[in-house]
């Protein structure tokens, strides 16, 4: 359902953060990209909504390329495409619902916007989307006051309220202990299970990559090293993409 | 001899850069002593003049805040040159007073004027009126307790005209009586300082309504993704930089010129000024959110429009709000000074007091100043705490 083409990308410091990245994704897979720091990870999920620009290439999405979309045509992509960052990137001065609102704005005129005027139908949908992630008791706070891992679960119904077809996640529990990174990690789970959502995630930390991934990337200075199951990754596999002097840790 | 290993302590002499100190030196002494030389600095005038200001400092210690009202009492007598043949007399009286003079007319070298039944205790001038008109005062005394007074003094010499004619001798006597009352300069104050204050809140509110939409258009990090944007975006920046960097107090000048004097042409400026500022640190402001949110409503398909109604205006209104009122603060300040101008407000009225030298009345004026920036500094920073 995705192709991603000799994807390359320089940012304008002439840093060169993807070398002729190719692969494809299949519907329903729970991809995970894996990688040292400053590998390219964080671009790579950027450039497939045209967050980031790639330099050259091509992702294609269920045979439209999406760096040639228009803009409208980009938006109606991103659209069916949710997202979910390690900072969570809410709007924190605005209530959790809102935010979980805001998921739905690809389907909403924008003059209906500028009133911050919602449907009935939508306000049910956010409702219910807090109460698949646990959380519809806190809809009326404001967003900076919940703990970390209630921020991450916000933007998980915000994405939700796309309708998604694919979940990009950026290292979704980086900023969280693992306890609740686990937590975090069921919900995204789940929607990839139950919901058959196509999952592209990109983890710090090889054990939860294991744990949950179908599949694993992993990448090396731009470079894909690796791109197979998880139980393929061996020591050996592991140093060429970690790098010789690290050991492999385990968080439960 | 170990002085070769390892570098030295000291600094290595290098005869350019000693050449170069020199003469930045040498500019230095010779610019500012140019300077002191234009700007005309004379530390003695500065000790000298300490004498000088002080009826103004006392005047303006004793603002006329309160007033009694004026009564004035005048008494003239004619004084032909030379006497008339069978001239008699002609003693003045008011309400029970009487003035005379002796001799009543005639070439006299010396002249005594005396009052009966006056008012006690109260100062009384003389002065002396020549023929064509013109007067000058010749002496002045204070009546005694019984409201009598006896003056003799030189009669004065016309600078103009010839000797003869028609002469007068007047006494006045001046002074307040009656409950205190507030006075009228104290009522023109609080009338124009309320003007100045409704002032500042125009301009204050056309800057915030105009600065508000094209902040965004000046601001890098929501115009510079696209080419027009970029271009837009230095674009409204010039224009914010040029508008910026004339002061108010010239916009007053020309719009004093444009739309007349009055509160109008003050509003005008301190708008021009505001629109500019206000503009510059709004678009700071909008540059210095946390990009996270525009990234992920951008990821959810919201066109531009959302993402700055959604992801900007919240995290932008805080700041907003501190700017504004920061703004304000400073329109209150410069709406003091736009009337000197012409401007209107209370600097109108303080400028003409001013020049009038009624330094007690000008005193009322920046007293109102002084209390009203105060008061208003203090809300300010009152609403900025709550606020934010
Ligand atoms: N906006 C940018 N401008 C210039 N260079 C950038 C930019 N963003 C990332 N880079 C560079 O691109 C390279 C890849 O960065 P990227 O953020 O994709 O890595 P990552 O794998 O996500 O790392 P991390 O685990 O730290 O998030 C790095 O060398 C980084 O310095
Ligand atoms: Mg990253």
């Amino acid at each position: 359902m995705l192709e991603v083409r000799q994807l390359n990308k320089i940012y304008p410091g002439g840093i060169h953060a993807l070398k002729d990245v190719t692969f494809t994704v299949e519907e329903g897979e729970f991809l995970v990209l894996i990688g040292l720091s400053g590998s390219g990870k964080s671009t790579l999920l950027r450039c497939i909504n045209r967050l980031v620009e790639p330099t050259s290439g091509q992702v294609i999405w269920n045979g439209v390329d999406i760096t040639a979309a228009s803009p409208a045509e980009l938006r109606h992509i991103r659209r069916q495409i949710g997202m979910i960052f390690q900072q969570f990137n809410l709007v924190k001065r605005l209530p959790v619902i809102t935010n979980v609102l805001t998921g739905r704005l690809g389907y909403v005129s924008p003059w209906r916007s500028l009133f911050n005027y919602w449907t009935p139908e939508e306000r049910r949908m956010a409702m219910q989307n807090l109460e698949r992630v646990g959380i519809a008791d806190q809809a009326w706070k404001r967003a900076d006051e919940l703990s970390g891992g209630q921020q991450q679960r916000v933007a998980i119904a915000r994405a939700l309220m796309q309708n998604p077809k694919l979940i990009l996640a950026d290292e979704p529990v980086a900023s969280l202990d693992p306890a609740t990174s686990h937590s975090v990690m069921k919900y995204i789970l789940e929607l990839n299970r139950r919901d058959g959502i196509t999952v592209i995630c990109s983890l710090h930390f090889l054990s939860l990559a294991r744990q949950y991934g179908t599949r694993i990337i992993a990448l090396r200075d731009g470079h894909i090293v690796f791109d197979g199951k998880p139980e393929e990754i061996d020591d050996r596999r592991f140093k060429e993409i970690y790098g010789e002097d690290a050991v492999e840790v385990e968080i439960r | 001899m170990n002085n070769q290993s390892g570098p030295s302590i000291q600094r290595p002499f290098s005869p350019v850069r000693f050449v170069r100190n020199l003469a930045v030196a040498i500019l230095a002494v010779v610019v500012y002593v140019y300077g002191w030389q234009v700007t005309e600095i004379n530390l003695q005038t500065l000790v000298q003049g300490v004498g000088d200001i002080r009826p103004l400092v006392e005047d303006l210690l004793n603002p006329q805040v309160f007033e009694r009202d004026k009564q004035v009492v005048r008494l003239r007598v004619p004084f032909p040159i030379p006497c008339p043949p069978d001239y008699v007399p002609q003693p003045a009286t008011y309400k029970g007073a009487r003035m005379d003079i002796e001799p009543a007319c005639g070439e006299a070298e010396e002249v005594v004027v005396t009052l009966r039944n006056g008012r006690p205790n109260t100062l009384a001038r003389v002065r002396w009126g020549f023929p064509i008109g013109t007067d000058q005062i010749v002496t002045q005394a204070a009546t005694d307790d019984q409201g009598n007074l006896r003056v003799r003094f030189q009669r004065p010499e016309p600078a103009l005209g010839g000797l003869e004619g028609e002469h007068r001798v007047e006494i006045t006597m001046e002074w307040e009586e009656g409950p205190l009352r507030i006075s009228d300069t104290l009522k023109t104050v609080v009338d124009k300082m309320v003007e100045t204050v409704f002032l500042a809140l125009m301009a204050t509110t056309f800057g915030v309504i105009f600065a508000l939409p094209v902040s965004f258009l000046g601001a890098r990090n929501l115009m510079t993704t696209t080419l027009w944007g970029t271009v837009t975006y230095y674009l409204v920046r010039l224009v914010f930089n040029i508008l910026r960097s004339v002061e108010t107090l010239i916009w007053a000048v020309i719009f004093v010129v444009w739309v007349g004097i009055g509160p109008f042409a003050g509003v005008m400026a301190l708008t021009v000024h505001s629109i500019a500022a206000l503009a510059k640190l709004y678009s700071e402001a909008i540059e210095s959110i946390d990009p996270g949110p525009i990234e992920a409503i951008t990821a959810t398909g919201a066109s531009r429009l959302q993402t700055v109604i959604y992801a900007v205006i919240p995290q932008v209104i805080p700041p907003f709000i501190a700017f504004t009122i920061y703004r304000w603060d400073i329109n209150v300040r410069m709406s003091t000074v736009v009337g000197l101008v012409g401007g209107g407000g209370i600097g109108y009225i303080l400028i003409q007091y001013i020049n009038l030298l009624q330094y007690r009345q000008a005193a009322v004026a920046m007293w109102a100043i002084v209390i009203v920036v105060s008061a208003m500094d203090y809300l300010s920073g009152y609403i900025r705490e709550r606020v934010v």
